[in-house]
Order: C-alpha cells, then sequence, then structure tokens
C-alpha cells in the first residue's frame, strides 16, 4: 500500500512541497481565501500543501477539544481539508472568510459522524445554499472575517465569555458547564442567550454602518 | 408566506450547531431554518464565532505523513457519493405543500390519536425519551389543557393555532418546557405541526387524562 501511494505522489508532488517553502518569502501568500481561490481555478498543488499546513494542526486540536481522539481529531482534520480540495469552486469570499467556510466545513464533518458513523464525505455542494433574494437579515454576515468576531468576543462580560467559549471549545451540555462553573444552568442559558444577541446585535449594527458608508460614498 | 414571528431559542440553536441534539430534535431545527432567514444568520454567525476560536488555538501536530498523504488523497479519483434516495411520502402527506427536510426524512404509518387527530412518528432510533412525531389536527379543534414535563418543541408546517402567548403560523416555532402549560386553539384550516418532545405531556383534564394512553403522546 506504502509505496502504491508513493507511485501517486510521484517526484512532482516533492517538489512541489518544496515550492511552497520557497514562496514563503517571494510573492504575497499566506491569504487563505488567496489560496482557496488557486485551488478552486487552477487545482494548485501548493496552494494546498500551505492551506493544509496552517489550518489542519488547527482543526485537530479543535477537534480534541470537542471530544475526539487524538487519531479521530487527525483523520477528521485530513476529511474536512480533503472536502476543501474538492469543494473549492463553491467557495464565495463574498459570502465567508477561508477560516469560516473551512470551520463550517470540518463542523458539518463532526456532526455527521456523530450522527451516522460511516457517512462522511458527502457534504452537500454548497453548505450555504443561495439565500432567497431579499431575504432579511442575510446581508449582514458571511463577509465579515473570524477576527471581528474575535473583536466582538473582546466586549462580552468575562462570564458571558467564559460559557460561548466553553460551549464552542468543549463537548459540554449546559448541564455539564453548569457544574463546572457552579452556577444554575438557567444561569448558564440566559448568560449564553445575552451573549449570542450581543454579538448578533454588534454584527448588524457594523452591517449598516457599512452599507451606509458604501451609500454616502456613492451619492 | 407571511414572516416568522416566534423563532428558536438560541440555546436550541447552538446544540443543533454543535451536534447536541437528537435525530427529531435536528429534524425540526433544520425545517425551521428551511423556512427561517433569522435563524440562518444566526447558525452563519456560529460559525464564524467557532472560526475566530479556530484562529486563536494552539495547533497540535499533525503526524510526520500527514501531508504526504493529503496530497496522495487529492490525486485519487473522487468515488461517486452514493445516491441518496428519499424515502417514498406516505399516502396521508401527499398533496400536502411540505418542506423539503419534512418529506426527506422518514415517518411511520399513522395512526388516530382522537378523533380528528392524527398522529405519525419519525422512523429513528429511540433516543431516550425523546417522541418526535407529526400531528394533524382539524381546523376548529382545541386541544386539552395540559403542561409539559421536559422540553416540547412545536413547528407549524400547515394550517395555524394559537395559545394564550400568541398565534403560530406556518414556520412559526413555540416551545414548551416544564411547568408551562396551555389549551392550543386550531384556526379554521386543518393544522399540521412537527412535534419534537423529551418527554411525555402532561394532560390536566380527565378528557385528556383519558385520551393520552391511546394518542401515545
Amino acid at each position: 500500500m506504502s509505496f502504491d501511494r508513493d507511485d501517486l505522489i510521484g517526484s512532482s508532488t516533492r517538489m512541489i512541497v518544496a515550492e511552497t517553502g520557497l514562496s514563503r518569502g517571494g510573492r504575497p501568500v499566506g491569504v487563505p481565501e488567496a489560496l482557496i481561490l488557486r485551488i478552486a481555478e487552477g487545482r494548485d498543488r501548493a496552494a494546498y500543501a500551505q492551506l493544509f499546513s496552517q489550518y489542519a494542526p488547527k482543526l485537530k486540536a479543535f477537534m480534541m477539544g470537542r471530544g475526539l481522539t487524538a487519531i479521530e481529531a487527525e483523520d477528521l482534520a485530513q476529511d474536512a481539508l480533503l472536502n476543501v480540495w474538492r469543494k473549492a469552486s463553491y467557495f464565495d469570499p463574498s459570502k465567508a472568510s477561508a477560516t469560516t467556510w473551512i470551520y463550517s466545513i470540518a463542523r458539518n464533518l463532526h456532526i455527521d459522524g456523530l450522527r451516522k458513523q460511516k457517512r462522511a464525505q458527502t457534504l452537500p455542494e454548497d453548505l450555504w445554499a443561495p439565500e432567497p433574494e431579499q431575504a432579511p437579515d442575510t446581508h449582514l454576515i458571511g463577509v465579515q472575517d473570524a477576527k471581528t468576531i474575535g473583536v466582538l468576543m473582546q466586549t462580552l462580560s468575562p462570564e458571558q465569555r467564559e460559557v460561548v467559549r466553553l460551549s464552542f471549545f468543549e463537548d459540554l451540555s449546559h448541564g455539564d458547564i453548569a457544574q463546572a462553573l457552579s452556577i444554575p444552568l438557567g444561569t448558564v442559558k440566559s448568560r449564553l442567550r445575552l451573549a449570542l444577541l450581543r454579538l448578533r446585535a454588534a454584527f448588524e449594527t457594523r452591517a449598516e454602518s457599512k452599507s451606509a458608508k458604501i451609500e454616502s460614498k456613492s451619492v | 408566506m407571511t414572516a416568522i414571528n416566534h423563532h428558536l431559542d438560541e440555546v436550541i440553536l447552538l446544540d443543533y450547531h454543535r451536534g447536541r441534539l437528537n435525530a427529531g430534535q435536528s429534524l425540526l431545527v433544520e425545517t425551521h431554518l428551511e423556512m427561517c432567514p433569522h435563524c440562518r444568520t444566526s447558525l452563519r454567525l456560529f460559525d464564524a464565532i467557532g472560526a475566530s476560536m479556530l484562529e486563536d488555538i494552539v495547533p497540535v501536530d499533525m503526524a510526520d505523513d500527514a501531508l504526504e498523504l493529503a496530497l496522495a488523497r487529492i490525486e485519487r479519483p473522487e468515488e461517486a457519493p452514493e445516491p441518496r434516495v428519499a424515502p417514498e411520502l406516505p399516502a396521508y402527506l401527499k398533496g400536502i405543500d411540505l418542506p423539503e427536510s419534512v418529506r426527506a426524512a422518514a415517518f411511520k404509518p399513522r395512526y388516530w390519536g382522537a378523533p380528528g387527530v392524527w398522529m405519525a412518528h419519525l422512523d429513528a432510533p429511540k433516543d431516550g425519551r425523546g417522541l418526535t412525531y407529526l400531528m394533524h389536527v382539524k381546523g376548529g379543534m382545541q386541544m386539552p389543557v395540559h403542561d409539559h414535563q421536559g422540553l416540547e418543541m412545536t413547528l407549524v408546517l400547515t394550517g395555524c393555532f394559537s395559545d394564550d402567548r400568541g398565534a403560530y403560523h406556518p414556520g412559526d416555532c413555540v416551545s414548551c418546557d416544564e411547568g408551562d402549560h396551555h389549551s392550543p386553539l386550531i384556526a379554521a384550516d386543518d393544522c399540521l405541526c412537527l412535534i419534537a418532545a423529551n418527554a411525555p405531556i402532561a394532560p390536566k383534564t380527565l378528557l385528556g387524562k383519558l385520551l393520552q394512553p391511546f394518542a401515545r403522546i
């Protein structure tokens, strides 16, 4: 099996891997959105190698936090990136940042795995189906990158931030979270609700001010 | 379709996002999402929150040959995904305007729970005390007063019903929890709902108590 794989990779791939290393100081690389577009347009293996190195170890860490073993998390990171390769042409940077798109692929695979042990890699073509025209709210999120949310997260109270963090990072029920923090379940839920409403409201304000700016420019 | 006024609770939506709901609850959430742009936006927000945490996480090294393996995998021809065959729509649902996610789900044969009321349970593995079923009630009927021993989510698919908290139209979702009690009144048209309950309902009236064993809810 192993020489089988060697045959498949061949020397050209090794050159590509080497080239990726060299290109670090050369042409502008590192923007993950651009890497995905290069995969979509040119089946660019060097771009893929770079994206893989950047995201796979993070996805592995994330999934270990969600309760997977190191081996399961490694497999999931592999599968997620394979889906990035296969579905790159569906990536739309105006809808989501690269990190958000990759995260949503990994999340779908994880949930699919939880639901049915073996049904991975059958994600819908477009995770975010086109919205019906003029649907309210839909313009708000998407373009926002993950860093923006990171900033917004800082506006939450430390208590709110903690329940959000635990909800995303740990495979705990809200009851478990309540126990871990020694607070009532109702408090966990209301903190979570407030935090999410707050993040959403901040999103909406940002989106509004953004579109207001665009409008005033065009006048 | 009229605008949706009653949304899913953010905490439920977040539980869906992180894969903590059972099959029936997930179906209900997915059906509401299909009908509700507001909640779809929340889900995108959750993806963005998750992504922000992914950016900041301390990475864990992959295996030494991980990149080699990844590059080998993209060279392999992609296996055609198994075609998903939607289960045949039961006769009792034919002719009803249903969301795609309900069409794609499998329901057991329906049974009559009471005069003018039929139910059909989701064909899914039993998950604790949870029950998920379609309930079809003839227009103009009033359900017996009952309260709840656990979270129960009701999503209106067709028709309309109301209780003391408001009126619910297609796409609207009402959640009841322990201690909530109500007596829904169905509007003129027949009403079809998808219900995901964590625990059986608790009828308050003698009639309700008499009916419950037969209705199997």
